[in-house]
């Protein structure tokens, strides 16, 4: 699937000061984003933190009430069609024509971007999304799953330079999963933008290099997955012969941030590996046998936790 | 920018032909005419303009149907579809997948409109076909008295229908054009499409209030007779003129409004 060429060197995603209210409560509020060429770029949030009403307002759907967009240098509200080309999106969930087969489906979407997308484009990415064998079917019969697939396809027919998904993975199985990861990584080796949003960390961080973080309306961070991980600290889950006398000695070593009793384990918040060194040396000379050191996955939960500095979870809005 | 409305238009007849509802509206008016050539049958004739020709020829049968279905047939159908047309779409959530493609929401609105035009063109055609069918048939293919009494060929009076009929879709449009406009407000099929028939039938209510007589030839019910000037003699005009431009008073400020409001809203479905 070939990437739609463009001569811009703008960015491909570049919005200043967003905000957007609905009925006077403020669903996002001053979001700046700056998506390179070329990368994997992710949006997370929880639910209702304004993932969907940002991605709405860079696809033209919504009016922002204030902030500027541009998608290649181009406005989306003052030149709808030149923004636009060279983009496509799905927001929220893939919705597409449930009497029409699949393959129906891609032949009048793409009738409507009157870029010339012939029919071996359209087979090339049913192909591609694995869906060949049940284009002819009704999209009424499709599960979730290949819906998503379908809207996948339905966004590539567009040879797209920059694609924007919204929680793509939603309603996929693993297997699904994995297929949707190994094919925005494709898609990425052949200079497609993707701008990705979803509520799950883990979904995220082993495509995208970096990300912006979206809690009640308003962007919580901007960078790289490294320099968040570093951000949110190191923490490890810690099974040991004696946990009490275990916390006591954690507590002591330098370089240990966090650490509470969870159970029979002990959670605890390292700065770096000298710290955590310290802490085995620790243990081991006070005869406790250790049964594990367990990394614990970073969470966008705790994620949100570091960065909102103990604030309570975001309160939803509407997204 | 008519490019992109042709694209949005031949989306939109794709669309409508893949759709069951479609294809009842066309059986409806096609089989309506049917059914009411057997009443005609074994009722005898219906009192009305070339009414007299029943039984005599076929030739007209399709105008005497349209007389007696006043504004509710083609409302009904004008209803279903245009009441439909962007609610349906609004509800299933694809209005925000066709408009991140390369249309405009000018273009698609307009593709729609034109769209739903066609669709009702197409349906009074099949009822026109289908009448005249039928009724030569039933009656034979002679000459046609007409409405002031004169004797026409029967090729003349066939001639005379296509235009007829064209004239009656005229009043028809201006009211799909309001369930448009009720179908982009509201963004649901099931109040456009109530709306819409409770529309028409406010216009014949208000067609029998003696106290606006004065108004009456503007209505837009009073077009749905505009085609009768063609079957009189000698042939008038001033109907025909009147039906364009009171249709066009009916259906443009519906139409311009819907636009206005659609390229104002936002897409949050």
């Amino acid at each position: 699937m070939s990437v739609r060429p463009g001569p811009s060197d703008a960015h491909p995603i570049e919005a200043h000061g967003l905000a957007k209210a609905y009925r006077g409560r403020p669903a996002v509020d001053g979001v700046d984003l700056l998506v390179r060429p070329g990368e994997i770029y992710g949006f997370l949030g929880p639910n209702g933190a304004g993932k969907t009403t940002t991605m709405r307002m860079l696809l033209g759907l919504v009016r922002p009430d204030a902030g500027t967009i541009r998608l290649f240098g181009r406005d989306p509200h003052r030149d709808e069609l030149g923004a636009r080309a060279g983009v496509a999106g799905i927001i929220e969930e893939p919705r597409l024509y449930s009497y029409l087969s699949g393959r129906r489906n891609l032949k009048l979407l793409s009738s409507y971007d009157r870029i010339g997308s012939g029919p071996e484009v359209i087979e090339e990415a049913l192909d591609l999304v694995e869906l060949t064998e049940r284009a002819g079917d009704r999209v009424s019969e499709y599960s979730q799953g290949m819906r998503q697939r379908l809207g996948i396809a339905s966004c590539l027919v567009r040879r797209p330079r920059l694609m924007l998904l919204d929680e793509p993975a939603n309603g996929l199985d693993p297997a699904g999963i994995r297929f949707l990861r190994g094919l925005l990584r494709d898609l990425a080796e052949r200079g497609m933008t993707v701008f990705l949003s979803s509520h799950l960390l883990a979904e995220v961080q082993e495509l995208c290099e970096r990300v912006a973080i979206i809690a009640s309306g308003r962007i919580v961070y901007e960078g790289s997955l490294e320099e968040l991980r570093a951000r949110a600290g190191r923490r490890y889950r810690l099974s040991v012969s004696d946990p009490r006398r275990a916390l006591s000695l954690c507590a002591a070593v330098p370089g240990i941030t966090d650490v509470a009793l969870a159970g029979e384990q002990v959670e605890l918040a390292v700065s770096g590996d000298d710290a955590l060194l310290a802490v085995t040396r620790a243990l081991v000379e006070a005869r406790l046998v250790m049964h594990a050191l367990v990394p614990e996955q970073l969470t966008l939960e705790r994620v949100f936790f570091e960065l909102t500095e103990h604030s309570p979870a975001p309160a939803a809005v509407a997204a | 920018m008519i490019g992109r409305i042709y694209v949005a238009y031949r989306g939109e007849l794709f669309k409508l032909l893949a759709q069951k509802r479609t294809w009842l509206g066309f059986a409806a008016a096609t089989i309506g005419p049917i059914v009411y050539l057997a009443l005609e049958l074994a009722q005898g004739p219906p009192k009305g303009p070339l009414a007299n020709n029943i039984g005599h020829t076929g030739v007209g049968f399709a105008l005497v149907v349209v007389k007696l279905i006043a504004v509710f047939g083609p409302a009904v159908i004008a209803a279903l579809v245009a009441g439909d047309i962007v609610a349906s779409e609004h509800e299933a959530g694809t209005l925000k997948t066709v408009l991140t493609r390369s249309l405009s929401r000018n273009d698609l609105l307009l593709g729609k409109l034109l769209a739903l035009f066609t669709y009702l063109a197409m349906a009074l055609a099949a009822f026109f076909v289908v009448s005249t069918i039928a009724g030569v048939i039933a009656w034979g293919f002679h000459p046609l008295v007409n409405i002031s009494g004169e004797r026409i060929s029967a090729l003349h009076a066939l001639a005379l229908d296509v235009p007829a009929v064209m004239i009656y879709t005229l009043p028809v449009i201006a009211i799909a054009s309001f369930g448009f406009f009720l179908s982009v407000v509201t963004g649901q099929s099931v109040p456009a499409v109530g709306g819409t028939l409770i529309y028409a039938m406010s216009l014949q209510g208000v067609a029998v209030i003696s106290a606006i007589k004065g108004a009456h030839p503007y209505l837009l019910t009073n077009q749905l007779t505009a085609w009768h000037d063609l079957f009189q003699t000698p042939t008038g005009g001033d109907l025909i003129v009147r039906a364009v431009w009171v249709s066009a008073a009916f259906a443009l400020p519906p139409i311009i409004a819907a636009l206005v409001i659609f390229n104002r809203r936002d897409i949050a479905v």
